[in-house]
């Protein structure tokens, strides 16, 4: 099997305190794999490693390697906005940027190449194609010229996955994408992951084991910034090896 | 609480905010008469050159204050997307912008007498010796010590607010919002450009506008306590302050209602 991310021996810092410890993790190709484990364990960490948004934060070192896509994204000749490009990323509370649907989808296509290199249709059909992949065609159609922050929020988080659909990612990671939704907006999202799976691979960070459960296929448990058991979800919830995971999972503690 | 401003909410908010404008324009017409007046009988303002000497003043001032403003909005910029959150640098500009705001700005003018006008030895209201009376010297005439420190006041009183204001307004443009396009792949310089600038835009204009009206109105004082020191009046004096007060007015006036029109949702969304 494929690995679409891999990591060897990371370590991460933030000034003296240790945020990831020796993560060794391979996340299979075009499959939905979820991160769980307490509040503070290095997942989001882990996450935002991979599309090294954790820089912009200063006083961070990283250690180790990371490869997506057989690339180390930590070697020189790596350009950011490329890597960006192809690992997307959506976040705990839908942040759709403060102008129309309509521009919010060909924003990242806009930043990513020349002025005025789009024509109308073109850009048209990206739009109505990105919309229709998170079935929000139709109900925003008439809707393309309304601010994006108007919608409910189900819909922003959809269309924050959309605006990520132009750019080809071939990684879509989330982080708690569902922690501010209702539980219809979070059923919409979550049926949404399962149809693109396949074409992207998923990575998603959850608070909440059930959803874990239900969506992904591989599972991955963290503790206090180590990685302590990654199995097909179904083994890790019935038969935890570790002791801390069988403790996590059968909710004793977190 | 964060509804879509509409197309028509916002012409409706436009006229409401107009009013002070039409207030204004009302409270304008007695002023322009007064300039216009050539009756000097009647009004000391009015040698045949007050017009220009007026509109002369009035274009200094603003073409300073003008990049008085730019050079606080560069320095707001690099401050607050550019440099480190612990830069020893940025926190010694900051609390030097803090100090300078926070003095009220008729200490700038009286500041800008006794220092750069006493230099110009025009006016001699520091030894408290009646200004001269005869021709040859002129008060307020303009040379270039006088000048001097005229834009330095102006840059003085300006830029320390402008650069407040400009942060605030940089600050105010989500953090989330502000993540997800650089997780889209975009640069600094163009989250800058293609995001955060078209957001604060409005509130660095309306910053600016507010800091110069400050300048301004500090001026008009200044000249409205002059011609009540010196009744004659010989420079135009009572022309200039009419027309600063009106300038400052209008400045303020203005950005207000620019934040109240187009300062919607914006920057501010819960």
């Amino acid at each position: 099997m494929n690995h679409s991310i891999e990591t060897e021996n990371l370590s991460l810092w933030y000034g003296d305190f240790q945020a990831l410890i020796d993560v060794n993790v391979k996340i299979p190709d075009g499959q939905i794999t979820s991160l769980i484990g307490p509040s503070g364990c290095g997942k989001t960490t882990l996450l935002r490693c991979f599309n090294r948004v954790n820089e912009r934060y200063g006083n961070v070192t990283t250690e180790g390697k990371i490869e997506i896509l057989g690339k180390n994204i930590y070697d020189p000749d790596v350009s950011l906005p490329e890597l960006r490009k192809a690992v997307g990323m959506v976040f705990q509370r839908p942040n759709p940027l403060p102008i129309s649907v309509y521009e919010n989808i060909l924003f990242g296509l806009r930043i990513h190449s020349p002025m005025r290199s789009l024509t109308r249709t073109e850009s048209d059909q990206i739009v109505e194609e990105a919309l229709t992949s998170v079935f929000l065609w139709e109900d925003l159609k008439d809707k393309l010229k309304a601010r994006a922050t108007s919608l409910q929020l189900e819909q922003q988080q959809k269309l924050c996955i959309a605006r990520l659909l132009p750019l080809k990612p071939k990684i879509i990671l989330m982080d708690e994408p569902c922690s501010a939704l209702d539980a219809k907006g979070t059923l919409a999202v979550e049926e949404l992951m399962e149809v693109l799976a396949g074409t992207y691979t998923f990575l998603i960070v959850t608070h909440n084991m059930a959803q874990a459960r239900r969506v992904s296929e591989e599972c991955i448990f963290m503790f206090l910034g180590e990685l302590i058991e990654h199995r097909e979800t179904q083994a890790l919830f019935d038969e935890p090896k570790h002791e801390k995971t069988a403790d996590y999972v059968q909710m004793r503690y977190g | 609480m964060n509804a879509m401003t509409t197309r028509a909410e916002r012409k409706q908010k436009f006229v409401l905010q107009g009013i002070p404008f039409i207030i204004f324009g009302i409270a304008a017409i007695p002023i322009w008469k007064a300039l216009k007046k050539t009756d000097a009988a009647d009004m000391q303002v009015v040698s045949p050159n007050v017009l220009s000497m007026l509109l002369n003043d009035l274009y200094i001032l603003l073409s300073v204050s003008c990049l008085a403003i730019l050079l606080g909005i560069v320095c707001a910029f690099y401050l607050e997307e550019w440099l480190p959150k612990n830069n020893w640098a940025r926190r010694l500009i900051e609390s030097h912008v803090a100090i300078l705001t926070s003095i009220p700005s008729t200490l700038y003018g009286i500041l800008a007498i006794s220092i750069f006008f006493s230099y110009a030895g025009t006016l001699k209201v520091i030894d408290g010796a009646p200004p001269a009376q005869n021709t040859e010297s002129i008060p307020f005439q303009r040379n270039t010590t006088l000048f001097c420190g005229e834009v330095l006041t102006f840059i003085f009183m300006v830029t320390p607010v402008t650069i407040k204001t400009t942060q605030e307004a940089l600050r105010s443009v989500a953090t989330p919002v502000r993540e997800a396009v650089f997780a889209l792949g975009a640069s600094q310089w163009q989250v800058l450009r293609q995001h955060v600038v078209p957001i604060a835009f409005i509130r660095i204009l309306a910053g600016g506008c507010r800091a110069m009206s400050r300048a301004f109105a500090t001026a008009a004082l200044l000249i409205g306590i002059y011609i009540w020191y010196d009744t004659t009046d010989a420079g135009g004096m009572s022309g200039r302050f009419i027309l600063f007060l009106a300038v400052s007015l209008f400045l303020s006036v203005f950005s207000s209602s620019l934040t109240e029109v187009y300062d919607s949702d914006l920057t501010q969304r819960s």
